[in-house]
């Protein structure tokens, strides 16, 4: 895509082109590099980028999509990964790129205020057109649209809808004696059980914040129920109160009753994530792709593993989730190209080859053979409503802020209530700067 | 009259001279006849020898983290998690080391940190010397007021910079391309590299360019004729240095990059730690992948650092 | 290039002009070479250092998100709001803590080490280079390879202290407010201790025979002799050592980026995370840079003795 013009003033002195012309005079070592490095700029000639956050795995076979795509569009889309660090580092990755003017035409992200600034920043294209074109309303999870709607305008077409629950080694269970949980009092039990059979019960890393948030939360459902976490999130009401509080005394004895992982603000999600398949924990609050991303390769019998939505104890059952998708830079230099790409990696037979265990394509459902656990998940959608996920609640300074609290009561450095006090402060300062 | 040996001890006393063991030494005790009881000798030899074992072992536990990277680079994966990372391998393998290459993608993280490399660190050894060269022996008004700005750079930390190099670069393109951040590694290196230089070639004897002067030689002529040849160490520890330097660099490569085709070592580790979390094995196969060059380049160049570090560093 | 050579006049007595006297001309003439020699290094200097830090300043007094192309200038508002910030509290806390161990320790075991290190046999050489290897390796490596050593369960770290009996200390270093910062400064000590090693054991070599010998006549133990000769007799090598060590450690970044992110909630945080954080994650690229630009300041001036000593003694 072609380069931005200089946005600055000074960007176009005289004085500092003479600078940088004189600098950059240096012919040979220029040249050299830059033909090295396909550096300049990349024109739409070179066909589309995508930048998303996958591992090598689903990458490769993403690529394979997308050669197939290439050859029947004549489209040839480059595929740039950032993986690892998930929604923590990924959307610094792709700021930085479109600050440099190297804008990928397409990229995945969260929804929620992770997708928002960029958004908000006139970064994205309104995709409106496209749905009418493509007709994505029908094909598409309407669960999904909406999580990708920002400010009442469809700027990203969805890709995946995650429902997070529990999945869990139902071997390291049985072994311990321990239930699969339909309430919160089952779910402590089996968590006294699995640790007196000498197992560590959840598998959680706090490195980042957004995956032991994600016990938090599910505490805060529990404690408060869905219309109170609801206002908690928006900020209509104040989280300086009881069910607050409760919840963070239980995040506390989660950790102090030796439930979840030992060090778990040290640890780096991908490392505990993946304990309840090595064995090293029970279970851990995630999502359908653990099954093609950990369960599947590790080649353990799938009767060895199970997955069940947290108990809340409340009428309505709700579980946390969110919604990723697709958007196209408005700096594009070819936008009806970039959307025939969306709608083709949408297309149900290329979710299915991707393995897509989560797919917001209402046409391809998870194959119940392949992924039963996954597939386990669209029945459970139909009685259990998602609520956003608390790190897409807030926009990232916010989301710091709250990791950090949560940090301190885990450490037992802030009591409870003070924890109560401090998200108060957090949330309603955001809230008058909105 | 008889002097002392002096033999380093383990206390800190000052060091041996490189005279023999079997010259005349004096004790704290104060012997005045000059040859040493051979109780003292053999005490001598013995702490002699426990300070070397002393250091021997000091510098296994310094370096063991490295020893354990390479043990756990080679066992396979299942091995190092049923016998834990500190034990004795039960078993070998190479096979970590072409798994953890093809996720990091170091192919591409190589060849561009080895362009950068080859291309910065002669341009900016060359342009340091330049200045440094005009700085210490040619005749300029302000000289000292420059000389003062440019070292006066090493004070400052890359991160300030950062945003305006960024807008920069982007209205001129040149985000995301290894070219692009050359310029800045350049100046950023320039301070260090022109106080060394400088100093060095002060002390290059004036009559020496006088001589080549009355033959009739420039200023350029001397230069390239008399002063580089004469300051091959100089310059071959401060290239080493900023050849180190450049090829660990994380902040602007973090900042400017960003595609995956122009990633350096220092990313593509980085990228690389997210892949392979709880892989151990390959983990620390992808790191060795990374250092080992480095390790060994530095073996092999180690005495010219050693060299030029205390040779152009400690000027009393 | 034209090499001018005009009349020099050169250092010291030199020869004597055509007219046979060693009068100065009435004006220095000015020589284009220098200025040749010395174009493009200033220009890149000056380029893509100079110019960017002073541009700094200037975004430092607005409060431009880095992404639009809105700005408005806000004095020193960000100034202000650091105040009030209490992460930036935290930050410059721990720079101060950084500072004080990545210079002392790095110093008396770089000194301790050159001193034993210091003696002609065959194993010194080795265990230089072993000594001061790790400073060659990318901090990321260093990063990665520490944070595997403190894996709270599969780490060497616990397993060993678990081995030998200690399992009371084993803990989860970096997932603790209380050890995090430490546990990443270990590292650090063990890739700053070569450097002054070095330069200790070149400076060792200078100090003479002599005042040892007399000492020792004297009856001075070795104990005395180092605290009382050795020591004060490498008076420039600690003053080189203490300010290359104190510029440099205001750049740190890199290893704590990578080991704890800033973590656990902010407590490793330090000017150069947070200010990066500001700036390529919440949209702050004003505020960012205002950090930033405290930071070089207080660096700056901190540097600014040992760069004079550096000039005025050439």
């Amino acid at each position: 895509m072609s380069t931005t013009t200089p946005r600055r003033a000074h960007a176009s002195s005289p004085a500092r082109r003479a600078v940088l012309a004189g600098a950059l005079a240096l012919p040979g070592a220029a040249a050299l590099a830059s033909c090295a490095s396909g550096v300049g700029t990349t024109s739409t000639a070179d066909g589309l980028t995508l930048l998303n956050y996958e591992d090598i795995d689903a990458a490769t076979l993403l690529r394979e999509q997308l050669d197939a795509f290439a050859g029947d569009s004549g489209i040839r889309t480059t595929l740039d990964t950032v993986p690892g660090s998930g929604a923590a580092q990924f959307p610094d990755k792709l700021r930085t790129r479109i600050l440099g003017g190297n804008a990928p035409d397409v990229w995945q992200i969260w929804g929620g205020q992770i997708g928002q600034p960029f958004v908000e920043a006139g970064l994205t294209l309104d995709l409106a057109p496209y749905y009418d074109e493509y007709g994505w309303e029908e094909t598409l999870s309407p669960a999904g649209v909406d999580g990708m709607t920002f400010l009442g305008e469809r700027h990203g077409a969805p890709i995946n809808v995650a429902s997070l629950g529990a999945w869990c080694n139902a071997r390291i269970f049985e072994e311990a004696g321990a239930a699969v949980p339909t309430t919160y009092d089952e779910l402590e039990a089996a968590n006294e059980a699995i640790l007196a059979s000498g197992v560590t019960p959840g598998g959680f890393g706090g490195k980042y914040g957004w995956h032991i948030m994600r016990l938090y939360e599910y505490l805060l459902e529990v404690t408060a129920g869905p219309d109170l976490h609801d206002a908690l999130l928006q900020g209509e009401e104040s989280w300086d109160q009881a069910a607050v509080v409760e919840s963070f005394d239980l995040f506390r004895t989660w950790n102090d009753r030796g439930w979840i992982t030992p060090g778990a603000l040290g640890v780096a999600p991908a490392d505990a994530e993946q304990g309840f398949v090595q064995g090293t924990s029970a279970y851990t609050i995630s999502g359908p792709w653990i099954e093609g991303q950990y369960i599947l390769p590790s080649g353990q019998p799938q009767e060895e593993f199970a997955t069940f939505l947290l108990p809340t104890g409340h009428e309505t059952v709700r579980h946390s989730g969110f919604v990723e998708g697709l958007m196209i830079s408005s700096t594009s230099g070819a936008p009806d190209d970039a959307a025939a790409l969306i709608d083709r990696l949408l297309s149900p037979p290329v979710q299915e080859a991707l393995q897509n265990t989560q797919s917001a394509a209402l046409g391809a459902p998870p194959d119940a053979e392949q992924f039963p656990l996954s597939a386990q998940w669209v029945e459970i959608r139909e009685t259990s409503e998602i609520y956003t996920i608390q790190d897409q609640a807030f926009p990232k300074a916010v989301a710091d802020s709250y990791f950090s609290v949560q940090s301190k009561v885990l450490q037992g450095d802030a009591s409870p209530a003070e924890a109560a006090r401090d998200m108060q402060q957090i949330v309603s300062e955001w809230k008058d700067q909105r | 009259m008889t002097s002392p040996t002096l033999d380093a001890g383990a206390d800190g006393a000052p060091p041996a001279r490189g005279r023999s063991a079997d010259a005349p030494s004096r004790s704290a005790a104060g012997r005045t006849d000059g040859r040493p009881g051979s109780r003292l000798r053999t005490r001598r030899r013995l702490e002699g020898g426990a300070v070397t074992v002393g250091s021997v072992l000091a510098a296994l536990v310094w370096i063991s983290p490295l020893i354990l990277l390479v043990v756990s680079a080679l066992r396979p994966l299942s091995d190092f998690l049923s016998n834990g990372p500190v034990s004795w391998p039960q078993e070998l393998t190479l096979a970590n080391f072409p798994e953890a290459w093809e996720a990091g993608q170091f192919g591409t993280a190589y060849l561009n940190s080895t362009i950068l490399l080859l291309v910065k660190v002669p341009l900016g050894v060359l342009v340091a010397s330049l200045l440094a060269y005009a700085l210490a022996k040619l005749e300029f008004p302000f000289r000292n007021v420059i000389l003062f700005t440019v070292v006066l750079g090493m004070t400052i930390p890359i991160y300030i910079a950062i945003v305006p190099l960024f807008t920069m670069l982007r209205g001129i393109g040149m985000t995301d391309s290894i070219a692009g951040i050359i310029p800045p590694y350049i100046a950023f290196g320039l301070p260090l590299q022109v106080l060394i230089l400088q100093a060095f070639f002060r002390r290059v004897p004036e009559e020496l360019l006088e001589a080549a002067r009355i033959d009739g030689a420039g200023d350029v002529r001397i230069f390239a004729r008399v002063v580089l040849p004469l300051s091959v160490p100089a310059l071959v520890t401060v290239a080493i240095l900023d050849g180190v330097a450049t090829w660990n660099e994380l902040f602007l490569a973090l900042s400017l990059l960003s595609s995956e085709e122009n990633r350096t070592i220092p990313l593509g580790l980085l990228n690389f730690q997210g892949q392979f979390a709880t892989n151990y094995t390959g983990l620390a196969a992808g790191i060795l992948i990374a250092v080992v060059p480095i390790l060994v380049l530095y073996m092999l160049l180690q005495k010219y650092i050693v060299g030029g570090l205390t040779a152009g560093a400690t000027k009393g | 290039m034209i090499a001018q050579t005009i009349d020099r006049t050169p250092r010291g007595a030199g020869p004597v002009g055509a007219s046979g006297a060693t009068a100065r001309p009435s004006t220095p003439r000015l020589r284009l070479l220098p200025f040749a020699f010395a174009a493009p290094a200033l220009l890149l200097y000056l380029g893509f250092l100079v110019w960017p830090a002073l541009q700094a300043l200037w975004i430092s007094l607005t409060d431009w998100d880095g992404l639009s192309d809105q700005q408005s200038f806000i004095g020193l508002g960000n100034y202000a709001a650091m105040l009030e910030d209490p992460v930036v509290g935290i930050a410059a806390w721990n720079n101060v803590l950084w500072a004080l161990v990545t210079i002392a320790l790095p110093m008396t075991l770089g000194l301790l080490l050159a001193v034993v290190l210091n003696r002609k046999s065959r194993t010194s050489p080795v265990l230089r280079t072993i000594f001061y290897a790790p400073a060659v390796l990318p901090l990321v490596s260093i990063a990665s390879i520490w944070a595997w050593l403190y894996d709270p369960s599969d780490g060497a770290i616990n397993t060993i202290l678990g081995a030998v009996g200690l399992s009371g200390l084993e803990q989860a270093w970096l997932g603790q407010d209380s050890t995090a910062l430490w546990s990443v400064m270990i590292p650090a000590v063990w890739v700053r201790t070569g450097f002054p090693m070095l330069l200790y054991l070149a400076a060792l070599q200078s100090i003479p025979d002599e005042l040892y010998e007399a000492a020792s006549m004297d009856g001075a133990t070795r104990w005395q002799q180092f605290w009382r000769i050795t020591v004060p007799s490498l008076k420039d090598t600690h003053y080189i050592v203490l300010a290359l060590s104190l510029i440099e450690s205001f750049k740190v970044f890199d290893l704590v980026y990578a080991m704890t992110y800033g973590g656990p909630g902010y407590s490793t945080q330090v000017m150069g995370t947070w200010m990066y954080a500001n700036v390529f994650q919440y949209f702050e690229a004003g505020y960012g840079t205002a950090i930033a630009v405290v930071i070089t300041l207080v660096a700056i001036a901190a540097g600014i003795p040992y760069v004079r000593s550096q000039v005025k003694s050439s």
